[in-house]
């Protein structure tokens, strides 16, 4: 197992992309595939100020796991997810999926699954501060199980 | 029996705290503390349909029997990403 795999997926404060792509590409892939979420200024015409993430961290931690399980055996590629948790600010680097495959075609779709699976079955919760100085949770989705998405 | 329920996300705000200790009868599952959450706080009761229930590092079924002791989370809808 690479030194990178061996880290825990869910990271306190803003995640550095960097440190998410020091892994050699296989020599078997012709494509890498990356999927970046950064802390937003606005939502739904409220300025914000920043990000709270929020987690159940045992069930987070085994959740970005599986997934990133399930998407190698679905889509036969190599995968890397982190999220963060903690207070972070505009343009912080929230949650990271590095895909690694043979072909684009693949690794575009296995970012797609990768990222949309993530808001749907890892529980991690967003509160927001807007400029006004009011805080707020986003409304979410009912979690999800991973072998359901 | 008594069981802990811990509070995430959302639903801490629900709830008023972090974690609530909650007496409940033998027998009890995990539907009968959410009613009795909803019960106790209105703006939980509102949203009772949408939150899982997790047990250690798993969701586990609202029918499932709680034992005294037991330590359980409330999972309010997610919002990743």
């Amino acid at each position: 197992m690479s030194a990178i795999k061996s880290l825990p997926r869910l990271r306190d404060g803003a995640l550095n992309l960097a440190d998410w792509l020091v892994e050699a590409q296989p020599a078997d892939a012709g494509a890498l595939a990356v999927f970046a979420g950064t802390v937003r200024n606005e939502h739904l015409g409220n300025a914000v100020s920043g990000m709270t993430y929020h987690a159940h961290r045992g069930l987070a931690e085994a959740r970005l796991r599986e997934i990133e399980a399930a998407a190698e055996a679905r889509f036969k590629v190599h995968v890397l997810v982190a999220h963060a948790v903690g207070v972070l600010a505009i343009g912080e680097v929230s949650v990271i999926v590095v895909i690694r495959g043979g072909h684009r075609a693949e690794a575009f779709e296995a970012c797609r699954w990768t990222i949309d699976t993530i808001k749907q079955a890892v529980p991690i919760w967003k509160e927001e501060h807007y400029v006004d100085g009011a805080v707020r949770f986003l409304e979410g989705v009912p979690i999800k199980p991973v072998e359901s998405l | 029996m008594r069981v802990t329920i811990e509070c995430c996300g959302a639903s801490a705000r629900w709830c008023g705290a972090d974690a609530i200790t909650l007496d409940l009868a033998a027998g009890a599952t995990g539907n009968d503390a959410l009613d009795a959450l909803a019960e106790r706080y209105p703006d939980f009761s509102a949203r009772r349909d949408s939150v899982a229930i997790a047990s250690g590092d798993a969701i586990t079924s609202p029918t499932a029997p709680l034992f005294d002791g037991d330590v359980i989370a409330l999972i309010p809808p997610v919002s990743a990403g």
